[in-house]
């Protein structure tokens, strides 16, 4: 991690990330609560506390090239036990919208993601079985977890046909609306 | 009592039992679900992680669906109850969201309608002690651990619980079902979530402290309320048991299962056969 001074602290990224104050990210304590508590606290490389810090000093690029901002399981430990109720969470979601890429060790959520999107842009509603051929293709993962496909299948906990057409139009229109072609040609 | 239901896309799938078996207890119970026209996905955890407005968008477009049915929205997934909760708070606060929101999806929806879990229906609007009434095949003391993980507990404006460390009400439910709820000190620990097929071994490793402990503190069994969890928990239950070299044998369920057991209807109305981990052995006793 690079040292910040006094003069190089940037509040710009501080701003982006929180425009209207109401993720309470000025207000960190570094009381270490959100830490100690953290679900990923051990497979994480920058703790809670510390991505408060450092979008403080608008450390921006150390963040987004983090393997924490991919490694948050999303959970809200953190903002549930904070002091100043600091919304990590929304700020990890903001830096992974931000980020372009992913550590390779994380790639596979990326991939994920961008797999479990697809999905329901096409169809309106998730379909499980296309999405892991699909997610197991993009990610070279192709033998995890087969063993447990066929007791899925005969369970009927997964199908090999795709949902009903009922809310593809709509779907398929909020996302030309909002990601429009982002993301959409890997 | 009449609501309008999302059942969201797990319950179409991998929790196809949890949808039997919250259909089967509500026409038990007089509850009626009407399942919202087209609906679509919340977008989940992978909207979030990329775009806020897609995310506020994809949970709006259902909720003014449900709106023209008149009736608060009743939602069984965890994850889908988060999401669709979030994102009607998110556009009750913020006028400016919900005026880009409505140039998505079409239409003018300011957060009005109440998203609510299905436990809380089943607390608040029919009662335990209602339930109580109905039960006609007690649960005869199974030892349960409830286990509520993330969606359901956090963020605190979101939760259906009171004390979002030390939640009781699965425990309250079960209880008048005939069950011996144990305590025990994970009920809302994280179980890896969405990670379970992205970062398999953090989520053996999470799943696994969960059931260790479970065990240790006496439960026949677990009790949950999301399909992630119970996935995490059941499906990838022997391959946790080889890593750590122990027998585990914890059947999840979804409480709606038990419930329902509980009212007197068949293990093939509430999707017992479709657990990966046999119940046989807890149910014989
Ligand atoms: S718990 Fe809150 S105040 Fe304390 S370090 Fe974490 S974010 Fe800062
Ligand atoms: S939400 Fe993310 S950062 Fe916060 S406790 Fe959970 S895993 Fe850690």
């Amino acid at each position: 991690m690079s040292k910040a001074t006094l003069h190089s602290i940037d509040s710009a990224f501080l701003l982006e990330m929180d425009p209207d104050g109401r993720l309470n990210l000025a207000s960190c304590l570094q009381c270490g609560r959100c830490s100690s508590g953290c679900t990923m606290r051990l497979e994480t490389d920058i703790l809670p506390h510390q991505l408060n810090r450092m979008v403080a000093l608008g450390l921006t690029e150390q963040m987004l090239s983090s393997k924490a901002i991919w490694a948050c399981v999303s959970c809200h430990t953190c903002v549930s036990r904070c002091p100043m109720k600091v919304d990590t969470p929304t700020l990890i979601d903001r830096l992974r919208q931000k980020a372009k890429a992913a550590p390779k060790e994380m790639d596979r959520v990326r991939i994920f993601n961008e797999a479990f999107l697809a999905s329901v842009r096409r169809f309106g509603r998730v379909w499980e079985f296309g999405l892991m051929a699909a997610y197991k293709t993009r990610a070279r993962d192709f033998f995890s977890d087969l063993g447990k496909l066929p007791a899925m299948l005969r369970k009927g906990k997964l199908s090999l046909l795709p949902p009903p057409k009922g809310a593809r139009k709509a779907v398929a229109t909020i996302f030309n609306r909002t990601i429009g072609k982002r993301r959409a040609a890997k | 009592m009449k609501y309008a239901f999302f059942p969201g896309c797990s319950l179409e799938s991998t929790a196809r039992d949890f949808q039997m078996s919250t259909l089967a207890v509500a026409q038990a119970l007089g509850i009626e679900l009407q399942e919202i026209p087209d609906w679509s996905c919340c977008g989940s955890s992978p909207a979030h992680s990329t775009d806020a407005l897609l995310a506020a968008s994809l949970p709006a477009r259902n909720l003014a669906a449900a709106r023209r049915l008149e009736k608060d929205v009743v939602v069984c997934c965890a994850a889908c109850y988060s999401r669709l909760a979030a994102a009607n708070k998110a556009l009750a606060d913020d006028e400016n969201l919900r005026i880009e929101v409505s140039k998505v999806i079409g239409e003018m929806y300011g957060g009005t309608v109440r998203v609510r879990h299905f436990l809380q229906v089943l607390r608040e609007d029919l009662g335990i002690a209602e339930i109580r009434k109905l039960v006609t095949r007690s649960l005869g003391g199974l030892r349960v651990a409830c286990y509520y993980g993330c969606l359901l507990t956090r963020p605190r404006e979101l939760s259906i619980v009171s004390d979002p460390e030390d939640p009781q009400l699965m425990e309250e439910l079960l209880a008048a079902a005939g069950a011996t709820p144990v305590e025990w000190p994970f009920k809302t620990e994280c179980c890896g979530a969405s990670f379970s097929i992205t970062r398999t071994d953090t989520v053996k490793r999470l799943s696994g402290e969960i059931l260790k402990m479970a065990k240790e503190s006496g439960a026949d069994c677990v009790v949950v309320a999301c399909p992630l969890c119970q996935n995490n928990l059941d499906l990838r239950q022997a391959d946790i048991a080889a890593a750590i070299g122990k027998e585990i044998g914890l059947p999840v369920f979804y409480f709606t299962q038990l419930l329902g057991r509980a009212l007197g209807l068949s293990d093939e109305a509430l999707g017992i056969g479709k657990l990966m981990t046999s119940p046989e052995k807890v149910l014989a006793r």
